[in-house]
């Protein structure tokens, strides 16, 4: 029998304020600003907005006080909520059950951020100021382990010693993310990327150059969710939520990316499909190796062979199963989870100008937290679930 | 089991053992008194199975390469003089992963999979730090 939430919800509004490299705002006013956009998408008022969720990102800048400065009055539903990279697939998801169950009738799903500072670089905004721990703690940055990127970079150098998986693979799904976003005009990175610049591009912690791994953007992403019958009358074609699902752990020991094929499991399983059914997807690519590893796991092609898959040019332009037609977060801008979630909806509306893609009827989301700790997957489609 | 408290310790009281340990340029790990499970990070109750009888045994210092990552350059000044450098996941036979270092004197290729070896060197705060060398012949070409 078929999970009553399958199909039940639909996102109905869409809200992106410039994104990049745009100084001199706070995430609470980018936060606002997202809100108000969503809700003018989705042809509400503000006192029929009852439901706010949000995601602060790594500057912490919003709060439950967003609620006082958009001055909503009508809320009973609200909470700020936080696992990184698959908090706005959460999001929805707990949107989408709190709509389907009565509690909220219109929730609205934002995530903002503004790290950046002008003249200051990407990395310094996002870990430069690292506190000392203390205890054992203080030995992981004595080593050189500084914030994420080596733990994923030593996880994708056992892929390549296992599997053969080779440093142009990776360089593949970067010029991929170059390739969408110089179809899209609010990427930030849009000029052509070659594979002798990606391999030029410094080192972090090989096998990561620089260009594996995500930009540092400021700005808000907002999305609505609510019930597909009262999707159906509101300005914008609907984007049904067919199939959620989400994976956790915290054992770093164990970290693993199976976190991913559980998460998808229940997802594909909830919207009645499996992974030969979706069209296109949104895939989170903090570094190029997250994407690799996601869609072995997500079955889009067998386990090692994300590599070779990548190569092939599948996710570029032109191929089987365009991934990350906005640019990604690679490319185009780093707002954790709604990078790909807001490129779902924009797929599945047929909004994305010079880069939609004609075959959008099941779009796979994927949003992934911590280092493989937190998954999130959801799958959405222009097409209400007959 | 419901009668326990885990009481808050400070950080640094709470990793004293392991530092004793190192200086004598011996691992020691958390071991649960009552489920035999090796735990890393520190922490205050065993995450296997909830009991806060947490004793501190000698890791044998043998273990295997999950991953590795080569670092060439960084910011933190207690790697200057150090760079390039090879990081390291290591599985320890006893079960658990930690983030660890190649030893600066190990000049020969390391993959995943291969065995290796615990010592430790000393950073240039004074941290004890977890390196390994490999094994000879311990080389495993397909890595598990």
């Amino acid at each position: 029998m078929r999970d009553s939430l399958a199909g039940a919800t639909a996102i109905c509004g869409l809200g992106m304020t410039e994104l990049g490299r745009v100084y001199e705002r706070t995430a609470s006013d980018f936060a606002a600003e997202a809100v108000l956009a969503a809700l003018a998408d989705a042809g509400l008022a503000k006192d029929e907005l009852d439901g706010l969720l949000l995601n602060a990102g790594i500057s912490q800048g919003i709060d439950l006080s967003l609620v006082q400065t958009l001055g909503l009055r009508e809320l009973s539903l609200l909470t700020q909520m936080n696992a990184y990279g698959s908090s706005a697939g959460q999001m929805v998801q707990y949107a989408a059950m709190a709509v389907h169950h009565g509690l909220a009738r219109n929730v609205a799903c934002v995530f903002a951020d503004a790290p950046l500072v002008r003249g200051q670089r990407a990395g310094q905004a996002y870990g430069g100021a690292r506190a000392r721990r203390p205890g054992l703690g203080s030995i992981v940055p004595s080593l050189g382990f500084a914030g994420p990127i080596p733990f994923y970079a030593l996880h994708a150098q056992r892929h390549m010693d296992v599997y053969g998986t080779t440093q142009d693979q990776l360089g593949a799904i970067a010029l991929s993310a170059r390739q969408w976003a110089a179809r899209n005009p609010r990427a930030t990175m849009r000029e052509p990327l070659s594979l002798a610049e990606y391999h030029a591009s410094p080192w972090v912690v090989a096998p990561f150059h620089v260009l594996d791994c995500c930009l540092v953007s400021n700005g808000a992403i907002c999305v609505i969710v609510t019930g597909a019958e009262r999707a159906r009358d509101r300005p914008r074609p609907p984007v049904y939520v067919h199939g959620v699902g989400q994976a956790h752990q915290l054992e770093w020991n164990d970290a693993s990316p199976s976190l991913a094929q559980r998460s998808s499991r229940a997802a594909f399983a909830m919207a009645g499909c499996g992974p030969a059914d979706i069209e296109q997807c949104q895939i989170y690519d903090c570094y190029t190796f997250t994407v690799l590893t996601t869609l072995e796991d997500y079955g889009f092609c067998k386990r090692g062979e994300g590599g070779p898959f990548a190569e092939s040019g599948a996710l570029a332009p032109g191929g089987a199963l365009p991934m990350n037609t906005g640019g990604g977060m690679l490319s185009s801008y780093y707002m954790w989870g709604m990078t790909p979630i807001s490129e779902a909806v924009i797929q599945a509306r047929g909004d994305g100008g010079a880069r939609q893609v004609a075959r959008n009827g099941r779009v796979a989301v994927s949003g992934n937290g911590g280092i493989f700790n937190h998954h999130a997957t959801l799958v959405l489609s222009p097409h209400a679930l007959g | 089991m419901a009668s326990e408290v885990a009481k808050p310790i400070d950080p640094a009281e709470r990793a004293r053992p392991y530092f004793d340990a190192a200086a004598r340029g011996v691992l020691a790990l958390q071991r649960c008194a009552s489920c035999g499970a090796c735990a890393f990070p520190l922490r205050a109750r065993c995450p296997a199975c909830g009991s806060t009888a947490l004793e501190w045994r000698e890791a044998a210092g043998a273990g295997r390469v999950f991953g590795h990552g080569r670092l060439t350059r960084s910011s933190a000044p207690e790697l200057e003089g150090k760079l390039p450098l090879t990081l390291l996941l290591v599985d320890l036979d006893e079960g658990v992963r930690i983030p660890a270092r190649l030893a600066a004197s190990e000049s020969r290729a390391v993959r995943a999979g291969d065995r290796v070896t615990l010592s430790f060197e000393t950073s240039g705060d004074g941290t004890p730090l977890p390196v390994f060398r490999l094994d000879p012949g311990g080389a495993a070409r397909s890595a598990s």
